[in-house]
């Protein structure tokens, strides 16, 4: 009986610490979407983006630069993007690059998020509060906060400048709000839940989500943009530059 | 409701468009490929791409030069590619898709290395490694 009773006081002790156990997202990740690399998973494929509703004096010239981006396709040409001319891509974006990895190195106090592409770094300060917009120089990766809210690390990010293009190209003010919910569904996979408010643009909030696979030992390769031989010429195209010998 | 057109418009536009890391492959022709060989004058093992140089002689002699472009070393090396893995004065073979320019430039799509070895330009590009 007094074994019983010691091992169930030690089964009650543990099971707390347990519970408030903050996981640990240190590793490399390979970002993945729900029909390609996740293996049509539904357990553990992203749900599919929400709707992207811009208001409609920047749905117009949104839709405009699609259309030419669209007719530019079909001559075979490309219209000059920020990726083309080596800028790198800020938050959100940096988050999924292609298939290039992410490296999260996580502390008490900070999480550490390396893009491969562009070697892009965040940093997310931990249980910290925001600060005020005003005092955010507007910048590619503004200013993130975050705190554990069990299992999920939920980080907030303010001071992006209008020029670093959103998601997959949408046009966003400086009042640009970004909430991250970042939680492992299974030891090796994780996804990030983004949330982009803007009320100068967004009709409504735009939600979608990204998916990432572990990848065990792998060592981040460096991305120094030194040779870039895209280049845009006078029509606002992107070039290959040839060499003659 | 035009606005409401536009929102969804805006939907449809947002699903299309390729994530690329750089830019896209529209320059090159994918419906057209060709084979050179010749002489590699240098491989960068560079970002944002990687570039073979080669002089390519034709029939009667001439060289002509090419500049072919791969993916980035990170994307590289998952289909087998080391910064060693060519070098100047290497001969080899390479099936590019050209520019739609008609300039003399591609984009990798196999290269057969001194050793006989074929390597791709990443992955679902060409042989894996």
């Amino acid at each position: 009986m007094k074994t019983i009773l010691c091992a169930v006081l030690a089964v009650a002790t543990l099971l707390p610490a347990q519970s408030t156990k903050t996981p640990d997202l240190t590793g490399v990740w390979a970002p993945f979407s729900g029909g390609r690399g996740g293996g049509g998973d539904p357990k553990i494929a992203p749900p599919p983006a929400g709707q992207l509703v811009l208001k409609p004096e920047y749905a117009k010239p949104y839709e405009a630069r699609r259309a030419a981006e669209a007719e530019a396709t079909k001559r075979g040409e490309q219209l000059a993007t920020a990726g083309a001319q080596c800028i790198p891509y800020g938050v959100p974006t940096m988050m999924a690059v292609a298939s290039y990895p992410v490296e999260f190195i996580q502390n008490a106090n900070q999480v550490t998020i390396i893009s491969e592409a562009f070697s892009e770094v965040r940093r997310v300060y931990l249980d910290q509060p925001q600060a005020a917009l005003d005092d955010v120089a507007p910048g590619y990766y503004g200013r993130s906060a975050g705190k554990w809210d069990g299992d999920t690390l939920v980080v907030d990010t303010i001071g992006i400048k209008p020029t670093v293009n959103g998601y997959r190209g949408m046009p966003h003010s400086e009042k640009m709000h970004i909430t991250e919910r970042i939680k492992l569904i299974t030891p090796d996979v994780l996804h990030d839940q983004i949330t982009i408010e803007d009320p100068v643009v967004l009709e409504k909030p735009m939600v979608y989500t990204l998916a990432y696979r572990r990848m065990p030992d792998y060592e981040m390769v460096e991305f120094v943009c030194d040779n870039n031989r895209e280049y845009v010429d006078e029509k606002g195209v992107v070039r290959m530059k040839i060499k003659d010998k | 409701m035009k606005s409401r057109l536009l929102n969804v418009l805006a939907l449809v536009t947002l699903l299309a468009i390729p994530v690329l890391a750089h830019h896209s492959f529209t320059m090159f022709d994918t419906t057209k490929q060709i084979t050179i060989t010749g002489t590699v004058t240098s491989f960068e093992w560079t970002n944002p791409h990687s570039y073979i140089e080669i002089d390519v002689p034709d029939e009667g002699g001439a060289v002509k030069h090419w500049s072919i472009e791969m993916g980035s070393p990170s994307i590289l090396q998952q289909s087998g590619w080391k910064f060693s893995s060519l070098k100047k004065g290497d001969k080899t073979t390479l099936v590019i898709n050209p520019l739609k320019t008609g300039l003399a430039g591609g984009f990798l799509n196999t290269a057969t290395l001194p050793t006989g070895k074929v390597l791709g330009n990443g992955p679902g590009r060409g042989p894996a490694k």
